[in-house]
């Protein structure tokens, strides 16, 4: 088989012999999921689009705090925490959900059993996110980062999710086939560890509320791990099925994935308490967490250099396929937010560092340039199997690809640049402190640009979702490449 | 169905480890601190705090102040928080602190906002900054005149508004009926006093020079605006420059806001604790060369609600 061909046609490397009758039934595992995995899919574009108007709202208010201030419910001190709740829950967590239960239907080679029980599931998940968002800007906000919806919004999102996961679990006890993939490993971590931390933050903060200080402790154990263990763990294994699946060719090596695996979900759910440097907690806890994100790059490289070398040869492909151009944005992305992540836990940076936007920084590159990127690349993936149809439009997927990559390149440079300077004008008492909140805002007004970008990535994106949802796409058997694919020309670059 | 078993048990112990690690054993060593006390049982720290206070601090949770404002100093040691000295104020200017912030600090609180950000003035020790009551209120020169000349470098840019605010306060010495310390002669309440938490609430960019730049929102819907009755309220803001409502109008603090500015007076981590080396342990007075010469810092603030 010449690459040339071999790409088009995206065979799975696990079967390369694949014959008629495995295409067929993957074709019927694919429409069993369309409902709800459409529905998981359109909620989050809507919820990124919400969030994505907020976030902007929120960025232009901050160096024109005049603006559209005299309402309660647009105070930027209500807008910023909706709009990233909304990018959590709203956005990440649907589309993860949505990637994760096609996936778990692909590879347990089963078929998803009622599908109306799973829709059920969503429209409870987004009642939650829709009470929760109202009751926020209504000025019933927790106060705890991430947590800000009020409990009652999270046993409904609770609820929901118990019957969502109950369906990723039934299909995992029908799976055929002896072997786990490695991407299932992921995928089930994640569905058994998010109910776990969000139950055990709304307990330890809500149920019977620990004392004091312990309060930040918890929540930021919950971010740190729903940012990890929930979203992140999806997204390694979302890229660790599409990476292969795309260019053809089995995970370089398995053992890797597995080192890679174990030390992710120990070190990565110890990191989380240098965000609490030098505050009033004890020292060793801070200390562990530092230590466990430096061990964090053991994770990183495994991970990394198994990418690297099922990639090696490949890297070209990402001139024609979507889904593999956004993936490996995102695996790339995921050592670079990595590496960032150690250098500002450690001491001597997170004096400067902490209290300044560089924590931004941090969560922003981990949300959105290292997940966000690996689900839009998934959605490239998997909705033309869902509705039967191509994406229409190939210079739209540049056009949201590089708007992304620019919009969160721009974003995580300025928000790192800006909060050292801002960090360095802290660290000087001779300076008044407004001195260092006038050094970043021409950081903050960059920001606005930034989010103008990511804005119309995402428009153009939920555009072109918009065709294929209502079966405006392409007719055809081959899928849309980002370049015409010149098959001598494909020849000699590979 | 070969490493099924251990797949599970290994999800499920990584997860056990950090939950137990970072949150149970922790909270079993600093998850039941009591208030520090003397023998005598006196004096007491922390205390429980007011109604007016616990609801003035949901609705500091509410309206996302703590994403602006950490409420926690960090060592001497480490950072510069603690040489740090408030923008405006008396001569000399309030310190941010006087000592670093412990856990016993914050036993009753809940919800516990340290905040993870300074894009405005750390606020653990704000209502410390207050003047005292019995303080005469010398404080002319000190929030509007004393530091004039702007030291904001990229300040220029900004607006008319100083200008305005500055030639607008000497003739604006109207409406003092206020509850909290008197206002100083240019109109401006003085600094970190509740009547100047009210007006920096309702219009932060009025203040004074340094505040001008300022990109804290105002909050103008924690006040109401109302016609003055038979006559004015005696909460009333009084407002100078371009925040001043119209003639025959009054801008009075609800409730909320009330109770934010009584959670923001009450914050004061100055009294020592014997956990804490530095300025501020020992005896409560110690470390307060700070806030005013006159009265004794240390009671001040939580006695005047």
């Amino acid at each position: 088989m010449t690459p040339a061909t071999d790409i088009p046609l995206k065979q799975p490397a696990i079967s390369a012999t694949a014959g008629e009758v495995e295409q067929l039934e993957r074709a019927i595992i694919d429409a069993s999921t369309r409902v709800p995995v459409l529905m998981f899919y359109a909620s989050a574009m809507v919820w990124l689009l919400i969030g994505t108007l907020l976030a902007l709202f929120a960025l232009f208010k901050l160096h024109a705090p005049g603006w559209l201030a005299d309402y309660g419910c647009l105070t930027w001190g209500r807008l910023r925490p909706v709009q990233m709740d909304i990018m959590i829950y709203g956005w990440a967590s649907m589309v993860g959900m949505g990637t994760a239960t096609w996936l778990m239907a692909r590879l347990c080679r089963t078929t998803l059993r009622h599908p109306l029980l799973l829709v059920a599931g969503t429209c409870f998940w987004n009642i939650g996110v829709v009470v929760g968002v109202i009751a926020v800007l209504m000025g019933y906000s927790t106060g705890y980062q991430w947590l800000e919806f009020p409990p009652y919004a999270g046993v409904i999102l609770l609820a929901a999710y118990a019957l969502i996961v109950s369906w990723a679990v039934l299909m995992f006890r029908f799976r055929r086939g002896e072997q786990i993939y490695i991407t299932q490993w992921y995928l089930l971590g994640a569905f058994l560890w998010f109910p776990w931390m969000y139950a055990a933050a709304h307990a330890m903060l809500f149920v019977t509320p620990v004392q004091g200080v312990m309060q930040a402790v918890v929540g930021w154990w919950y971010a740190n791990n729903l940012m990890f263990l929930w979203l992140g763990a999806i997204a390694l294994g979302t890229a660790y099925y599409m990476i292969p699946k795309v260019i053809g060719r089995p995970v370089y090596s398995y053992h890797l994935a597995t080192i890679g695996f174990w030390t992710y979900a120990l070190f990565s759910s110890w990191t989380g308490m240098q965000r609490l440097v030098d505050g009033p907690f004890p020292a060793w806890m801070i200390t562990a967490s530092i230590a466990a994100t430096i061990l964090t790059i053991i994770p990183v490289a495994t991970v990394g250099l198994n990418h690297h070398r099922t990639m090696q040869g490949y890297f070209p492909v990402m001139r024609y396929s979507p889904t593999l151009r956004f993936t490996v944005f995102g695996a790339m992305a995921y050592t670079i937010f990595s590496i960032v992540g150690i250098l500002i836990s450690l001491r001597s940076t997170a004096q400067y560092l902490h209290f300044t936007i560089a924590n931004s920084a941090y969560s922003q590159m981990g949300l959105y340039a290292f997940f966000t990127m690996i689900m839009f690349g998934s959605m490239y993936y998997i909705v033309p199997r869902l509705v039967g149809r191509e994406w229409r439009y190939a210079s739209l997927i540049k056009l949201h690809f590089w708007a992304s990559a620019y919009g969160i390149g721009l974003l995580s440079l300025l928000l790192l640049v800006g909060g050292f300077v801002q960090g360095k004008s802290q660290q000087d008492p001779t300076l008044p402190f407004v001195e260092s909140v006038q050094s970043v805002l021409p950081y903050l007004r960059g920001l606005s640009l930034a989010a103008l970008l990511l804005t119309a990535s995402h428009f153009i994106f939920a555009y072109h979702f918009g065709l294929m949802l209502f079966g405006l796409g392409r007719t055809s058997t081959v899928p849309t490449f980002l370049n015409p694919v010149e098959a001598e020309g494909a020849e000699t670059h590979l | 169905m070969r490493g099924l078993m251990p797949l599970f048990l290994g999800l499920f112990g990584t997860f056990t480890f950090s939950w137990l690690g970072l949150t149970v054993i922790p909270n079993a060593q600093i998850g039941a601190l009591n208030p520090q006390m003397d023998e005598e049982q006196t004096d007491i720290y922390p205390m429980p705090q007011s109604g007016m206070v616990q609801l003035g601090r949901q609705v500091y949770a509410a309206n996302g102040c703590a994403y602006c404002h950490s409420r926690q100093l960090r060592p001497d040691y480490i950072a510069a928080d603690l040489d740090r000295d408030r923008d405006v104020g008396p001569s000399p200017r309030p310190k941010w602190g006087t000592r670093r912030s412990a856990p016993r600090d914050y036993v009753f609180e809940r919800p516990v906002l340290l905040g993870d950000e300074r894009l405005g003035p750390d606020l653990a020790d704000i209502g410390k900054a207050a003047p005292t009551a019995e303080e005469s209120p010398a404080a002319p020169a000190g929030s509007a005149a004393g530091a004039a000349p702007s030291q904001s470098a990229a300040g220029n840019a900004a607006s008319p508004k100083p200008a305005a605010s500055a030639a607008a306060s000497p003739a604006s010495a109207v409406a003092t009926t206020a509850p909290s310390p008197v206002p100083n002669p240019n109109g401006m309440p003085a600094a970190y006093s509740e009547a100047w938490h009210h007006r920096h609430l309702y219009s932060p960019q009025s203040m004074s020079p340094e505040t001008r730049d300022s990109i804290m929102p105002a909050f103008r819907f924690l006040y109401d605006k109302r016609r003055i009755g038979a006559e004015p309220s005696a909460d009333a803001l009084h407002l100078t420059g371009p925040a001043a409502p119209a003639a025959g109008w009054e801008i009075v603090p609800t409730y909320e806001a009330k109770c934010l500015v009584a959670y923001l007076m009450a914050q004061d981590q100055s009294h020592g604790l014997k956990e804490v080396k530095g300025a501020g342990s020992g005896a409560p007075a110690a470390g307060s060369p700070a806030a005013a010469p006159a009265g004794s810092p240390v009671t001040a603030a939580p006695a005047k609600k």
